[in-house]
């Protein structure tokens, strides 16, 4: 396969073990540039543990991550970081006892190109008005929801490239997960691409372009995210549709 | 002396040597705070940092000034040294290992501080008058009122740096997690360098200063016994906690050394802060500023 230049990350063959225990085996997908892609699945199909590869928490036992065509694997963290890849987990990662100011300060640091960090600031705050008023509390202190605000208003501190978004929605009210996920299309209009991992398919189908279905690890059906919706097999297993016979 | 002016004297002398106490348990707690590691061997340090001044007040026959600012060029680079070549290679291996590796490191600064400084004086004159200070009738060594001044001012700076600076907002996200740290791009090695950095300085402040007031180098290392009771009062992780601590613990001391001690004859100071902190774990064992791990996830 010759990767094409207009792809912003692109994934080929990545197999990541924990142990005997393969979680991703041959994984490979594309981002293009400022568009959404998801990754649908069940929980333990390799979902999680293949953004972590890419943002170099683990290491895979094969394969390559071409970012804008540099290979990231074998990178240490901060520094793909600092190549503005940058991963939101799964449960969010606050700095609880630093307030939420200082956590979107801090979300700064892999920026060195002297952006003024009063304007980013001022743009999260415009898109999460709740942060603004909650600054001067600990992260800890924020309902579930501000936090997953506070998470993704960090990460965009970063000025990010790629955003890698874990599971956003995860035990948050159906209104909370609708205006997390408003912020997405504002994202991509900036620039920024997203991988975005979701148990929640239809949201996740909803707003991206381009769609991959993980199944134990394995890559089982990609294409439109508007087709896959459509999917008599995605609405089954993913979307809870019941045939009706 | 009347009772007032002497319970006043008692509580200012322990204040002027909680300022100090302060500075060796902040280098203490800058080191827990970013790795989670106990330094045993703390004191050690603070020794180090007095004797390496004092050498270099001895041999080149700096002032005060430049004997500090060359005992820190000289403590600083050993301190990164042992971060990147002990430390550094171990950081995967348990935290009670290196907590016992601290242990063996001080036993051998002990040894190894006696055969490189043989023969050079331990002590550092004193560059103030030694004429007690009489403020409404307590008298207060001038010596202990400087170093308490520089002690603080030190603090104030250290405080100012962990809350306003960059660098400070990024070892504050490594000690409280590691791995978000990473993730917003901060290479923790090169930050628990700065935290070694940190420590060399405190160390010969701490240790010059110590050495003003008490007139020597000798038991220096002891003072790293007074970090503990004073860490586990204020809160491991506190840098506020760890400076009322300080101020705390040398307040008792000197009150129990001006009015039990007598009567017992001698030495129960040094306990007593000790019992503070049984009680306090006892009954606050996360420290007065210290939080209990209570966070909603």
């Amino acid at each position: 396969m010759q990767p094409s230049s207009a792809h912003l990350l692109e994934v080929e063959d990545l197999h990541v073990s924990y142990g005997r225990i393969r979680a991703v085996q041959g994984v490979s997908l594309a981002v293009p540039e400022a568009a959404v892609v998801a990754l649908i699945g069940a929980n333990g199909a390799g979902k999680s543990t293949l953004l972590r590869a890419i943002s170099g928490i683990v290491r895979p036992r094969r394969g390559t991550v071409r970012f804008r065509g540099e290979n990231l694997v074998g990178l240490p963290v901060h520094q793909i970081a600092r190549r503005r890849v940058i991963h939101v987990p799964e449960g969010r990662g606050m700095l609880a006892r630093m307030t939420v100011l200082e956590n979107l300060r801090i979300g700064g640091f892999a920026r060195r190109d002297g952006t003024d960090t009063a304007t980013e600031l001022e743009r999260v705050f415009r898109l999460f008005p709740v942060l603004r008023e909650r600054r001067d509390q600990p992260a800890g202190s924020l309902s579930g929801g501000e936090q997953q605000m506070l998470a993704i208003g960090r990460a965009m501190m970063a000025g990010p490239r790629l955003l890698m978004l874990d599971e956003p929605s995860l035990g948050l009210a159906p209104l909370v997960v609708r205006e997390i996920f408003r912020i997405i299309p504002r994202l991509t209009a900036e620039g920024t691409a997203v991988l975005l991992v979701e148990q929640n398919a239809r949201m996740a189908l909803q707003c991206a372009a381009h769609a991959h279905v993980l199944q134990t690890g394995q890559v089982v059906l990609s294409g439109r995210a508007a087709d896959l919706l459509a999917a008599p097999e995605v609405q089954r297993a993913y979307l809870g549709v019941t045939e009706t016979s | 002396m009347p009772d007032l002016a002497y319970l006043v004297f008692l509580v200012a002398d322990g204040a002027l040597a909680g300022s100090i106490y302060a500075l060796v348990a902040l280098a203490f707690v800058v080191v827990y705070k970013a790795s989670r590691m106990i330094n045993f061997a703390v004191g050690e340090w603070t020794m180090l940092g007095a004797r390496t001044a004092a050498a270099a007040s001895h041999t080149i026959g700096l002032g005060p000034g430049g004997a500090v600012a060359v005992g820190c060029a000289g403590v600083v680079a050993l301190a990164l040294l042992f971060n990147r070549i002990v430390l550094r290679p171990l950081s995967r291996s348990s935290l009670l290992s290196l907590i016992m590796l601290t242990l063996g490191v001080g036993i051998f600064m002990r040894g190894a501080a006696t055969v490189v400084f043989a023969g050079v004086p331990a002590r550092i004159a004193s560059p103030f008058p030694l004429d007690p200070l009489v403020v409404a009738g307590v008298p207060l060594s001038v010596d202990k009122i400087v170093a308490a001044v520089i002690a603080t001012a030190c603090i104030a700076a250290l405080s100012w740096f962990f809350r306003g600076s960059r660098t400070g907002l990024a070892l504050r996200a490594v000690a409280s997690d590691q791995q978000v740290a990473l993730a917003v791009g901060i290479d923790l090695h090169r930050h628990f360098a700065i935290t070694w950095a940190l420590v060399g300085v405190l160390s010969v402040l701490a240790g010059t200063l110590w050495s003003f007031v008490s007139g020597g180098g000798f038991g220096i290392e002891l003072l790293g016994f007074k970090v503990f009771p004073i860490v586990i009062l204020g809160g491991l992780d506190s840098l506020a906690g760890t400076i009322v601590g300080a101020f705390a613990v040398g307040i008792l001391e000197s009150l129990v050394a001006g009015y039990v001690d007598p009567i017992v004859g001698g030495g129960f100071s040094h306990v007593a802060s000790y019992l503070v902190l049984i009680a306090t774990l006892f009954v606050r064992p996360f420290g007065l500023f210290g939080r209990p791990d209570v966070e909603r996830v």
